[in-house]
């Protein structure tokens, strides 16, 4: 991931100093877990803008740290489609600001098989486009890649409103639209896509500043969008697993 | 005819001879107006020697057919014989065309056989019985589910009394009831419920007490053949935390129709801070639920990164000697690595390291390393790591997969624990030896698969990347189910009857597999079988040698109808192959021995003939055809008896020896 070197070496002070912060606070770990048994998200390089809200993902791992049991990577880790190595991270992040170029077939087909082997892929717009910008962009290339299962709107009791907490409304820095679509291969949701920055949301400058404010609910629509991406995540790891039958008398009772 | 007349009587076959000795002059007179032809009949129709008839015909018929009896007499002898009339003698027990009483379409055919049929009934009065007339049950019954085995109870001369009825699995009592016996009722159908906890192939008998003074003491019980199966494998799954490696996992066992999956992950442990408990869908997990009383209702359970330590107030570790006991009884137990696995979790002192195939290393961290594991000896043959038929193609099946990269570090058990490391991570040492990566263990009655790494989705996942697909992964973790829950086709020994029932007298032919050490077939292997009846006592036994392609052929005689078990052993196999068969019983399935002189009488009003009935009755008023008139070119009076009418006396063999009857081998 490119960064203006200018900055480097006080951002990875910094970046010391908060991950000294998280282990006070949670030392539920005597050491670290290996690189690979952490959940390392793989950021999609394309040739457009890729990474608008480059501290997103991060900050996404930090929350999941906190709040759940889901063990993050420190960072994402940028993947190209056409390069090996795409299939070492199950879950994958596709954002940009602005239309981006189409990809090569080959790059479809790596996303395409990457998908139906059981990889699921998040889609965040950060320009908040509906119609052109990157949506379009966006829903040409997920068209291309699962032509089969043209994406949806998720309705509201599906699973993954409640894979983590109970969802009832979209987070984001915008709200462009009230909901997430999704394309579903086998009864799974592998592509979900948000028109409503979630990254923008969930950005956080390392003087701890959040980097761009939420409209219009503030933040609550904050924390909904961070609750989102506990969501996402959740779903990426735990599939329907909260559609067991098991869970299902605790959450109607909290749900009514 | 076996059977006494009256209860405490003579037998019907007796009172039927002195019946024909005492009216053999009457009979001998007829020769006048008829000939007279004798047959005996049961299912078939025989010429028979009057003065033997006098003297009782041996009651042997294995079926009573009235109908057919009369058609058949009626038809010997050419179209040119002409029926005057028919003498029949017979408990009426028919269990042919008439067993359900004289109905229209039987009534028409008396009437088309043209002549009057005179009947003697022999035997008034149903002897003390009784019987397990029937058992309605499936051929095959899922294990756990109840089944309901419906029987129906016959029961004669009884009085207001209380009948125990008790279904049992080869000597071991599984269901019981009571049925209350009526007077004037003598069918009485009740279900027998249980849930079969074992799978496999096994004998089951119904049976009632024997009363004194019962006519059959046999039919007081039934066995039939039941095929349990499982219906669907029950596997728990606990992970510690959401991972690639659980996910793959439960996507996986999700997918199979044949795994019922419950699972439970840990999605948020006491220091996480998620917020409040309203607004999230956590439950609590039902620690004492699950590792309790369902406990014992799974078929494997699987611990995924799953450490029993870290949840206060769940206190885990106080159900660890439950779940070593569950694997001790039978059940099966997966140990997947992780940080929070073995040693790393800290399994050594615990109640559950008693049956793990590795010994964990407490206080160690997993070794992070990119390692391709190794198949040691013990795992180039053993199911759970065959990955393709064959050593070389398995070999490169498994050269080929991505590296896992992180390893729990253990040790391998001393031999004599019943345990064997099947794949060992290269370069990644414990105590100088390479650290194991899959081990199995045999302990107790169960088994346990510890799997210390928490990298194996990579051999789907991310081998789909390269275009191997994902293929290796979901064998390997089939074939580890499957050798947990011991699904009978990896057993090494097996032995399956050629068909499920034979017919009586008829050998029950068997055909005994045997597999080796190396899972490949044990040709020249000593097999045994022997069959059991219900009691357990081996009534035939064979002994064969393997072929080259591991399968012996035996032929054991059962000594009779029922249904028997059968248990094959082999040199130096511990576990026996059970099977089960029935011989068919040789009567008709009904038994039912009662004399019906109403039925009787119902053929002779019928046909216009007369009836009578046996004990005290005398030679009914015989109604013949009177002979015709004949003319020819003038005016001629012809005898009005001609030698060319015929008069059929039939005497039944009736009612069936009842050996031939017993209500056996009901499939």
């Amino acid at each position: 991931m490119p960064r203006p070197p200018l900055l480097l070496s006080r951002r990875a002070l910094l970046r010391g100093a908060a991950a000294a912060g998280l282990a006070a606070m949670l030392p539920r770990r005597a050491r670290a877990l290996p690189a690979a048994s952490l959940l390392a998200v793989g950021q999609i390089q394309h040739r457009g803008n890729w990474n608008p809200r480059p501290s997103a993902i991060r900050r996404l791992g930090w929350e999941l740290a906190r709040r759940t049991s889901i063990e993050p990577a420190p960072d994402a880790v940028p993947v190209r489609l056409d390069r090996p190595g795409l299939h070492r991270h199950p879950m994958l992040y596709l954002a940009g600001a602005g239309p981006f170029p189409p990809f090569s077939e080959a790059e479809r087909a790596a996303l395409r098989r990457h998908l139906q082997y059981g990889g699921f892929l998040l889609v965040d717009a950060a320009d908040g486009s509906d119609g052109g910008g990157f949506d379009a962009a966006a829903r040409r290339e997920l068209a291309a890649v699962l032509p089969a299962a043209p994406l949806q709107p998720v309705p509201r009791e599906h699973v993954l409103n409640k894979t983590f907490y109970l969802l009832d409304r979209q987070g984001g820095r915008v709200l462009v639209k009230p909901w997430v679509e999704a394309q579903a291969l086998d009864g799974r949701l592998a592509v979900v896509y948000s028109q409503n920055d979630l990254g923008g949301a969930w950005a956080r400058s390392e003087l701890g500043e959040w980097e761009y404010p939420c409209t219009p609910g503030g933040e609550a629509q904050r924390e909904t969008a961070f609750r989102v991406g506990v969501n996402v995540a959740m779903y990426a790891l735990c599939t329907d697993y909260k559609d067991d039958a098991v869970h299902l008398p605790f959450i109607l009772r909290r749900r009514s | 005819m076996a059977f006494p007349v009256e209860p405490g009587g003579p037998t019907r076959a007796a009172a039927a001879g002195a019946f024909l000795a005492e009216h053999r002059a009457e009979l001998a007179r007829l020769q006048d107006r008829a000939d007279v032809e004798w047959y005996a009949f049961g299912g078939d129709v025989a010429p028979a020697d009057p003065a033997a008839a006098a003297k009782g015909l041996p009651p042997t018929g294995g079926r009573t057919d009235l109908l057919g009896a009369l058609e058949a007499a009626a038809a010997g002898g050419g179209a040119t014989r002409k029926v005057a009339g028919a003498l029949i003698l017979s408990d009426g027990a028919d269990n042919a065309a008439l067993q359900g009483g004289l109905d229209g379409a039987a009534r028409a055919k008396l009437r088309a056989l043209g002549f009057p049929v005179n009947t003697v009934a022999v035997g008034r009065g149903a002897p003390r019985d009784l019987a397990v007339e029937r058992v309605a049950a499936d051929d095959f019954a899922f294990v756990r589910n109840t089944v309901t085995v419906e029987v129906t109870l016959r029961a004669r001369g009884f009085g207001d009394q209380d009948v125990p009825l008790v279904l049992r699995r080869e000597g071991s009592v599984v269901a019981e009831t009571t049925v209350k016996l009526e007077r004037g009722k003598d069918r009485y159908t009740v279900p027998l419920r249980f849930a079969p906890d074992q799978t496999g192939t096994f004998v089951f008998t119904v049976a009632a007490p024997v009363f004194p003074g019962e006519a059959i003491v046999e039919n007081n019980q039934r066995s039939f053949v039941l095929r349990v199966i499982r219906d669907r494998v029950r596997v728990l799954l606990v992970a510690g935390r959401p991972s690639w490696d659980v996910r793959f996992l439960r996507g996986l066992l999700k997918q199979d129709p044949n795994v019922d999956l419950v699972s439970f992950f840990i999605l948020r442990s006491n220091t996480d801070q998620p917020g409040p408990q309203e607004e999230l869908s956590l439950i609590p997990f039902p620690v004492a639920e699950i590792f309790g009383d369902q406990l014992k209702t799974f078929d494997a359970v699987l611990f995924v990164n799953f450490a029993y330590g870290p949840y206060r107030g769940l206190e885990i570790d106080r159900f660890l000697p439950n779940l070593r006991d569950y694997v001790l009884d039978g059940g099966a137990l997966a140990m997947v690595g992780g940080e929070q696995s073995f040693g790393d979790g800290r399994y050594g002192e615990t109640p559950l390291a008693e049956v793990l195939p590795v010994a964990p290393l407490d206080g160690t961290a997993e070794a992070e390393a990119e390692v391709r594991p190794r198949l040691t000896a013990e795992g180039r043959r053993h199911p759970v790591t065959a990955l393709a038929p064959g050593d070389g193609p398995n070999a490169a099946v498994w050269a080929a997969l991505p590296p896992i990269t992180a390893v729990n570090l253990t040790r391998a058990l001393a031999p004599g624990a019943g345990a064997s490391v099947l794949l060992e991570a290269p370069g990644v040492e414990v105590e100088g030896r390479p650290a194991p990566v899959v081990a199995v263990r045999e302990v107790g009655h169960g088994r346990t698969l510890a799997v210390a790494t928490d990298a194996t989705w990579r051999w789907g996942f991310v081998a789909a990347e390269s275009g191997q697909g994902s293929r290796a992964y979901l064998r390997f973790w089939n074939g580890a189910l499957r050798w947990l829950v011991r699904d009978p086709s990896l057993a090494p020994l097996q032995v399956e009857p050629d068909a499920p029932a034979v017919e009586p007298g008829a050998p029950v032919g068997l055909t005994v597999s045997t597999r080796g050490a190396d899972w490949g077939p044990a040709a020249g292997k000593k097999v045994s079988a022997e069959l059991r009846s219900d009691d357990g006592r081996p009534v035939a036994r064979g002994e064969a040698v393997a072929g080259a392609d591991g399968t012996a052929r035996l032929e054991l005689v059962p000594p009779g109808p029922g249904a028997y078990k059968i248990v094959a052993h082999a040199e130096g196999e511990a576990e026996p192959a059970t099977a089960a068969v029935a011989v068919r019983g040789a009567g008709p399935e009904d038994a039912d021995v009662a004399p019906r002189p109403e039925l009787m009488s119902a053929i002779a009003e019928a046909t216009g003939g007369g009836s009578s009935a046996l004990p005290g009755g005398e030679l009914p008023d015989l109604a013949l055809h009177e002979a015709e008139v004949v003319e020819i070119g003038r005016r001629k009076a012809v005898p009005i008896w001609d030698r060319w009418w015929t008069l059929a006396a039939l005497a039944g063999t009736l009612a069936a020896e009842w050996v031939l009857r017993r209500r056996w081998g009901y499939w």
